[in-house]
Formats: structure tokens, sequence, C-alpha cells
């Protein structure tokens, strides 16, 4: 399989064919595994986009049928893979910003002397940690009707008078918000750990030219920390496109379908939602997987492109 | 010490199936249900069959009952051994028996001249569409009632419910009951709990692609929060808060909910939580429909297409959707689909079950419709009813919108 | 650990400084709280009855402290078995993750090879498909090789995830080139390479990706829940999941357990945490 990749074009050198060998044993631990245990399954999930199959011998050749099916009568308002998309898309463009700058924000300002660095860190991480459905719970208490957000935003002149969930604009928000709550300190972490590639001596320089705390920033922290806000954001956008887990126990995708996720589509359509039941439609389902797989990897593509331009690496 | 501990375990298991096979007439069959451990007629069916035929014995493989059609349907799909199956959603089984995933039962029902005719006509539902092949047996059969806590009528010198009620005389019975902290009435967040009434009639179905009917039951509602007389959707959403617990509390007069609930109320009662007595009524009706209509659902038994013990599992599904089975689900409170009046004897002599005339009658229900029907296209017709329920019960759209999108949306699903 | 509060910056202490320092706690301190908020209010809910959980308007403090909910939950649940179980995988977990992709991201960040860059989107793109997509085929596979019901299938599942890879790939490249050749010059191969000089100078990564790991293992839900049935095997968010459905009115009690699986993973937390701040500075790296 890897000879068959690093093969062609041209006729290696004896060196690049050592160098070739070297870097596939290095790759190799990691790669075997990966092939059989995740690369096999998606490939098959790749062609079943293409099959009718509800998970018995019985699998039949669709064709385009399955994208045929979901794109019928397109739209964003109306269409289940329209309000899907146009709800997902919404999700991250809102929450990605957000959270990579709380993320930072919080990373620089724990960088530096600060007195109880060791507590803040740790309080902010706690978010990542606990269990999410019970987080959910009290998210949707502390968001509901009479709960205390919308008591202290009442209180500056807002009119609130239903619980976010259960308003078609403000539920999108409410799983925003749990969203950029619970994941800034975990991206807040890889920040730290990236800060700590940044060497002191640079400031230093820095320093003794005269540059203050604000060009410093700019001028150095910011570039040196792009390998991390590359990666931070190619993580998040692609794990913001398959958010699933929030919306299934926060508000499971309503109401009505304010809040239905592309994932939480593809998951209707193979085992059926809260309340609704199996389908089995797995060839469907691929087929939006699909759709989710091209826009990623796009934007993935995208980036990888830009690396080159905005990405420093030392 | 675990890889030890797995390596050991799948010895036992192996000598075990070697022993199976040198001693012969022991069987072991393993059954997939949710809340095994939970549930008390999983036990009471086990022991009476064990009882019954020496040599079999009966192991549950708890699934989580959120995700069990998940488990479930991936388990089939991957070959796994499982003999039997609970049949949670009607809609699973339909995919299950299409696929060859669960055994054809109709040799075996005409070679043990099996009796189909005790189920209330519940035992259709378990064919697949379109033919007579039957592929499960009804075990459970829950339909809806009213519940009613009797200490708070006493309490305001109220008459009960009777069995035989207008929606409209129980929504002025809701009003009559609310006020001091008490909730007339309480709706869980499901569709089925706020609009299936609607077909309680035998006509309607929700699949019908003809939502009309529904609006009068939407409208009860709403007025009975604006009242007061009941918890909002949007507070109870909000908060998570389930039936179990709500009627638990002792604050709320009246609750339609399935029969499943009686169970769990009398283990409440038992272990202090709830504090109160409790009767049930047949559900409300509209003028013009009998009473003691209602709706429900069966749970079935499948039988797994890859057991190795086909004929076993027959044996145990056969006998525990039949009478005897059905006894030993009824004495524990819960309702089995297999109906005689010597099974609602045993099932209103449950240990913990009100004793009034009216609740024992509560148990005969005149006519019980399908909660859901069987069918192409039901299944994106249910997602599509419940997203604009969920947007009417929080009044993003008026009830006419809401219905007249139900219906917009249903249109393309229906069978011309 | 502060790169910027340089000895010189006593003589600028001025009254603006003084202020910037105290709207900084000020903002620390709020977010602190917004971050504290929900445990806050789980900490009282699970010293509730169930009834008064939301009861409104809401009490932060009980009337009565039900310290008991917590005993009732170890009753309830076998807690402590579900704990060992996670514990194990999680442990094995992290450090196959560890091994494999702290090797692999090697070849991708530092080495030049045919076929790298599609390689490496193929890694990404697996990221991309969710997993209720491939979870039939995978499971039918996992059958197949007599993986199912063992904690092996989530070892398998979750060690060489294309995640660990990645991360390390980048905190690799933002490792000088120089130092490689360097040692190429002094004779050392790849392999030495990555022993001797990257891996001692990835320590922050190698803990943000353990903690990465241990948490994501611990938390996940839907991988033993499909792969795991018996018993003896399962993980501590399965059995509190099952807990929350058996008991779905007792929300005190469900915090309580909610509450008591975070402790683990808080100790793990703690003990990595320090390696994320021993910086490069004080490895010795000198650019």
């Amino acid at each position: 399989m890897s000879q068959s990749v690093a093969a062609g074009r041209h006729k290696m050198t004896k060196q690049e064919k050592r160098n070739t060998l070297v870097a596939y044993s290095f790759l190799a631990p990691n790669f075997i595994g990966f092939i059989i245990f995740t690369m096999i399954p998606v490939v098959f999930s790749i062609v079943l986009s293409f099959l009718n199959w509800s998970g018995g011998s019985n699998i039949t050749w669709a064709g385009l049928d399955n994208f045929a099916y979901i794109f019928k009568d397109f739209s964003f308002s109306k269409s289940n893979l329209g309000i899907a998309l146009k709800n997902t898309v919404f999700y991250t463009v809102a929450t990605v910003p957000l959270t990579i700058a709380f993320a930072l924000g919080l990373a620089l300002v724990l960088n530096k002397a600060v007195k109880g660095a060791n507590f803040f860190r740790s309080v902010f991480f706690f978010p990542y940690v606990a269990s999410l459905v019970a987080i959910c719970v009290c998210w949707n208490f502390l968001l509901m009707k009479t709960g205390p957000i919308n008591q202290i935003l009442n209180a500056f002149g807002a009119n609130m008078t239903k619980s976010w969930t259960s308003s078609r604009d403000l539920a999108i928000w409410a799983i925003i918000i749990v969203s950029v709550w619970r994941n800034a300190g975990y991206y807040m972490v890889m920040y730290l750990a990236g800060l700590q590639g940044v060497p002191g001596e640079l400031y230093e320089a820095a320093t003794m030219d005269g540059a203050n705390g604000w060009q410093k920033f700019w001028k150095i922290t910011m570039p040196m920390l792009t390998p991390t806000t590359f990666f931070v954001s190619i993580m998040m956008i692609i794990s913001c496109f398959k958010i699933y887990d929030v919306v299934a126990i926060m508000t499971q995708g309503g109401p009505g379908r304010a809040t239905k996720m592309l994932v939480t589509y593809i998951f209707e359509l193979s085992f059926g939602g809260e309340m609704i039941s199996t389908t089995a439609q797995y060839g469907v389902a691929s087929a939006v997987s699909m759709v989710l797989l091209a826009i990623v990897l796009t934007v993935t593509f995208i980036q990888f492109r830009a690396e080159k331009k905005w990405v420093n690496y030392l | 010490m675990k890889k030890l501990l797995s390596i050991v375990l799948c010895l036992t298991m192996m000598a075990s199936c070697v022993a199976f096979a040198a001693a012969e007439g022991t069987t072991t069959l393993t059954v997939a249900g949710w809340d095994t451990a939970t549930a008390p007629y999983y036990e009471a069916v086990k022991t009476a069959y064990e009882a019954a035929n020496p040599g079999v014995t009966i192991e549950w493989v708890d699934l989580a009952s959120q995700e069990y059609n998940v488990k479930a349907s991936t388990m089939l799909a991957g070959g796994d051994t499982t003999d039997i199956f609970f049949v949670k959603e009607l809609s699973d089984m339909q995919n299950w028996a299409k696929e060859g995933f669960i055994v054809d039962m109709n040799d075996k029902i005409a070679s043990t001249s099996y009796d189909m005719s005790k189920y209330a006509g519940m035992d259709t539902c378990y064919q697949l569409a379109g033919t007579t092949d039957y592929y499960a047996l009804p075990f459970r059969a829950d339909f809806w009632v009213l519940f009613y806590n009797k200490t708070l009528f006493d309490k305001a010198s109220v008459e009960y419910p009777t069995n035989d009620m207008t929606w409209d005389a129980y929504k002025d019975l809701a009003i009559k009951m609310t006020g001091d902290g008490v909730y007339g009435t309480h709706y869980h967040t499901w569709l089925s709990a706020v609009a299936n009434w609607a077909v309680c009639d035998g006509v309607n179905t929700l699949a019908d692609g003809e939502y009309s009917d529904l609006k009068y039951f939407y409208q009860m509602v709403q007025d009975l929060e604006d009242a007061g007389a009941c918890m909002t959707y949007d507070e109870l959403k909000a908060a998570n808060l389930h039936y179990s617990g709500a009627f638990a509390q002792g604050n709320i007069a009246m609750m339609p909910m399935g029969y499943w609930y009686a169970s769990t109320l009398i283990g409440y009662i038992k272990d202090g939580t709830a504090d109160f007595d409790w009767g049930i009524t047949a559900v409300p009706h509209l003028d013009g429909v009998a009473a003691g209509s209602s709706f429900g659902s069966p749970t079935g038994l499948a039988v797994n297409a890859k057991s190795a013990n086909a004929d076993a599992a027959w044996d145990f599904v056969a006998w525990a959707c039949g009478e005897e089975g059905a006894k030993a689900v009824a004495a524990t409170g819960t309702r089995p689909a297999y109906v005689s009046e010597e099974v609602a004897t045993v099932m209103a002599a449950a240990d913990g079950f009100p004793t009034d005339d009216a609740s024992m009658a509560a148990l005969l229900p005149t006519a019980i419709s399908l909660e859901w029907p069987v069918g192409d296209g039901v299944n994106d017709i249910k997602t599509i009813v419940n997203e604009e329920h969920s947007l009417i019960m929080t009044r993003e759209l008026s009830i006419d919108e809401g219905v007249a999108e139900m219906e917009e949306r249903a249109a393309e699903f229906i069978k011309k | 650990m502060s790169t910027i509060a340089s000895p010189k910056r006593e003589s600028h202490v001025t009254a603006a400084k003084v202020v910037l320092t105290i709207l900084k706690y000020a903002l620390l301190l709020l977010f602190t709280a917004i971050a504290l908020v929900p445990f806050i209010w789980m900490l009282s809910s699970s010293l509730k009855t169930s009834t008064d959980v939301f009861s409104i308007p809401m009490k932060w403090i009980p009337d009565t402290f039900h310290w008991e909910n917590y005993t009732q939950i170890w009753q309830k649940v076998p807690l402590l078995t579900y704990f060992e179980n996670t514990t194990y995988v999680a442990i094995i977990v992290t450090i196959m993750q560890i091994l494999t992709s702290s090797f692999a991201a090697y070849a991708f960040a530092k080495m030049q090879f045919k076929g790298r860059d599609f390689l490496f989107m193929c890694y990404i793109g697996t990221i991309a498909v969710p997993w209720q997509v491939y979870m039939v085929p995978q499971f039918i596979m996992m059958r197949s090789i007599g993986l199912y019901d063992t904690i092996w299938s989530l070892v398998v599942l979750q060690s060489f995830s294309a995640f660990g890879v990645f991360l390390m790939r980048q905190f690799y490249l933002g490792i000088p080139g120089e130092l490689s050749e360097a040692a190429r010059i002094d004779g050392l191969n790849e392999y030495g390479i990555w022993a001797r000089i990257i891996l001692p100078l990835a320590k922050p990564a190698i803990a943000t990706l353990a903690i990465f790991t241990f948490v994501n293992t611990w938390n996940d839900y839907m991988g033993p829940m499909i792969y795991l049935t018996s018993d003896l095997n399962k993980t501590i968010q399965v059995g509190l999941r099952r807990f929350i459905q058996a008991f779905s009115a007792d929300y005190n009690l469900i915090m309580a357990a909610s509450l008591c699986s975070l402790i683990p993973v808080s100790i793990v937390f703690l003990c990595l945490q320090k390696y994320f701040i021993e910086g490069i500075a004080t490895t010795g790296l000198k650019g």
C-alpha cells in the first residue's frame, strides 16, 4: 500500500528511497492501526453513499439516487439538508472566532506571571472535563424563562419572555454559548503549550529595541503562534461541522428545525432521533456526510494552501 | 489484570458452551432488553419461565434504554448472536424483518397452532408491512390512562374523575383543581401526551396527512397553560423535568400517561418518594367517541436469525407472550399484551394497585388504537409532526400555522 | 516562566500599570465565575432533595444539606467498578496514542518523502467524517475479529487517531530545523534525532496530548455504548448515562454522580499541567 503511493512519476534516487523507507517506518505503528480501524470503514462509508443499504445483506447500487434524494427541492428554508447546512455553517462561523478569542486571551494572560495561575488554568479547563449531560441540564436551567440569565438581562432592560431553547432565534445561541464556554479552556491549553515554544530571547531582544507590549504581541507572539492557530482553527472548524452531542441533549434539533445540524440529520437518517424511529437509510446518511466531507476538505485544503503564506515555522 | 480477567471470561464462556453441548438439556437463552435491572417484570418472567422449564436459563442483556434502537440495530447488523431481542419500536422491527435479521414466525405459529386472537388486534402490527408474515409476538401493550391524585381531590372535596368523561369536562375539572400550589393536570412534552388523542376514534391516524383534528387538543393544552392549570412546555423542556418525578411530588391532580407508569408509581409509594393515594380512569373522550377508547403501542419479542437456539428461543417467546407469561408480567403491575379476564384480575391484584372499582374497570379499555401506524414514509412523517409539535408548543407558531405546516410538509410522503 | 516580566519592569510601575493589573485580575475573576457558575449550581443541586432542584425562585444554598445523596449514589451504582474500567482503558489509550502519534508525526513534520501530503490529507479527511456514518461498518469489522464486548475494541479504536498525529506534527514544526540538522551532522540517524532531540523538546505537546486523550477517553459515551455490553466492562460515562435514564427524576443524585466523575480527570490535569509551563526556555534550547 505504502509503496504504491510513494512510487511513481520519476525514479527515486537511492537516498530518497532510503528516506522514504525510514519515513514509513516512523508512520507504520500508527498507520497500520489507522488503516484498519478507521480508513477502511471510512472508505466503505464513501462507497456507501452510492448504495442502498440498511445493514443487512441486501446491497444494491443506487448511483446518484441518494444525492438526488437529499438535494431534492433544495432550499435553505425548507429542505432538511438546506436547513441543516445553514444552521451548521452559522454555528461554525459564530463559534470558531469566539472560542479562539477567549482561548488565546486566557492563554496569554495565564502565560505571564499571574498569582494563582495554576488555579485559573484548572478552573478554565474544568468545563471541558465535566460530563456533558450534567452540563447541558445545568445550562438549560440557567437559560430558562425565569432562570438567572434572563433575570439579569431583564434587569438591564431586555424583554426575555422565553427559555432560550424554546425560541427559534435563540436556541442556536444557547448551543453556541455552551460550546464556547466548554471549549475555550480546551483550546487555551493548546495555546499555552504553543506559547512555550516561543523563545524568550525574542522578547528580550525586542525589549532592548524599545518595543512595547502591544508591538511585541503583534510582531512576536502572534506570528510565533501561527502553527498553533493553524491547528486550532482546522480542528475547530471540523469539530464544529460535526456538532452533535450538545444539540442532541439540549434541543434535539428543535424547536422545529431551528438547531438541526448536519450530523443531527445524519443520525436521524441512520438511527432516528429522540422520539423518532429507525429508518436505517445508511446510504442516504452517507451521502449527507459526503456533503459535510466535501465542505470540510475544501476549507482545510484552502487553509493548507495558505499555510505557507501565513504560518511561520522556525 | 483486566486482560487476564477477559481471557478467563472468554475461557469460561467457551467452557460453558462446551458444557452445554455435553450436558444435554441445559440451554442458556440471551435476551436483549432495556432497564432489565430496574423494571420488575423481567425478573418475574425469568423466574416463572425457569421454574416451568428446568434446564433453560434466561440471561438478560441490558442495553441503554434511550439508545436501544441504535445499539440493537447495530448488533443485529453486526451478526450478533443474542437469541432474542425486544422490539421497542415497530419501525425497527419492519427493518429487521426486511433485512432478514429476525426470524419469520409463521411456520411456528402454524405448527403449534398458536392462538393469535388474544391480543385485541395488537398482533397485526408485527406483520411485515404488506404481508401476513409475523416476525414478532406482542409481549407488553401499554395504553394511556388518566392518573389522578385522590388525596388532592379529597382535600378539595371535588369528585374523582370518572371512566366516562369528555375532554371538555376534564378541562373544567383541571381548572377547578388548580390553585394553592396545585396544578390541575400535567402534560409531558411528548406529542403522544398532548395531541395523540385524536387517534382514539379509531379512524384518524397521525400519518394520514390531515391534522386539523389535532387543533382541539392543542387549543385545550394552551388554554390550560394560560390558566396556570399545568406547567408550560417551555418550563418542562428547560428543566428537563421528567413526568415521573413531577407527579410524584404530589401537587398535580391529574396526569394522562401510559399505563407503564403504574408500576413506577407503586414503587415510589413503597419507597416513600411519593406519599398520597392515587387511582386511574380511562382517558377522557371526545363527544361521539366511545368512552374507554385509548391508544397505545406494543412491545414485542423477536428471535434473532443468527440464534443458535432458534427452537428454544421460539419456546420462550411463545410462553412469555402467552397466558403464563402474561400472568407473570401482570403480577408486577405491568400490562401484558395478552388480555383475558384472568389476566386483568391478576393485574388488579398487583401489590400496591388501587383497589377501587373504577380503577379496575379502567384496565379493560373498549378500544385501543395504534399510537403510530406502520408503513412506508411513516418515519418521515413522524419526524415532521414532532418538529411542528415543538413549534406549536413553544408558541413559535400559532396552532393554525403549525398544523398547516404539518400538512404541507407531510403531503410529500402521503401515498396517493 | 515569565518571559515578559523582566527586571526592568519594576522601574516603570505607574498608576496605569496598577489599574491594568487590577483590571486583569477583575477579568480573570469574572471568567472564573462564569466558568464555575454551572458547577456551583451542580454542587448546590447535589445537596438538595430531588424536588427542590428546579424550584423557582432558585436557591443557591439549600435549606438543609443532604450529604446522604453522596453516599446513596455509591449504593445505587457500582461507581468504583466504572472508575476502574475507565481508568484502565484511558491509561492504555493515552500511552498508545502518545507513542504512535509522536513517532508518526516525526515523519510528517521533519522528513521529505513521496506521498507525504496525500497521506496527511487522508488523515485529516477521516477526522472530517462523522463517526455515526461508519459506525455500523466498523462494528461489523470489529465483531468479526472478535474484539466486540472487550475493552480492547476501545483501545484499538482510539489509539490510532489522526488527531494525535496532527497535534504532534504542529508542535514538531515549531521546533527549529537547525537543531535536527546539527544532530544529523553529528552523525545521529533519524531515530536518534527523534529520541534525543525532538522528544525532550516536545514535553508540553506530549502533556497536552496526554490530557486531551485521557479526557476524551474518559468522557467518551458512544464508543463504549456500542462496543461494550457486559456489565463487567462498563465505563463511567455509560454508567452515568444509565444512572440518568434509570433515575431520570433524581437530578440531585445525577449531579452528585457527575461531580464525582469529575475528580479523577481533574487529578490528571493537575498532575500534568506543570509540563505546559515548563517551557522550551528551561530545556536549554538556544534558537
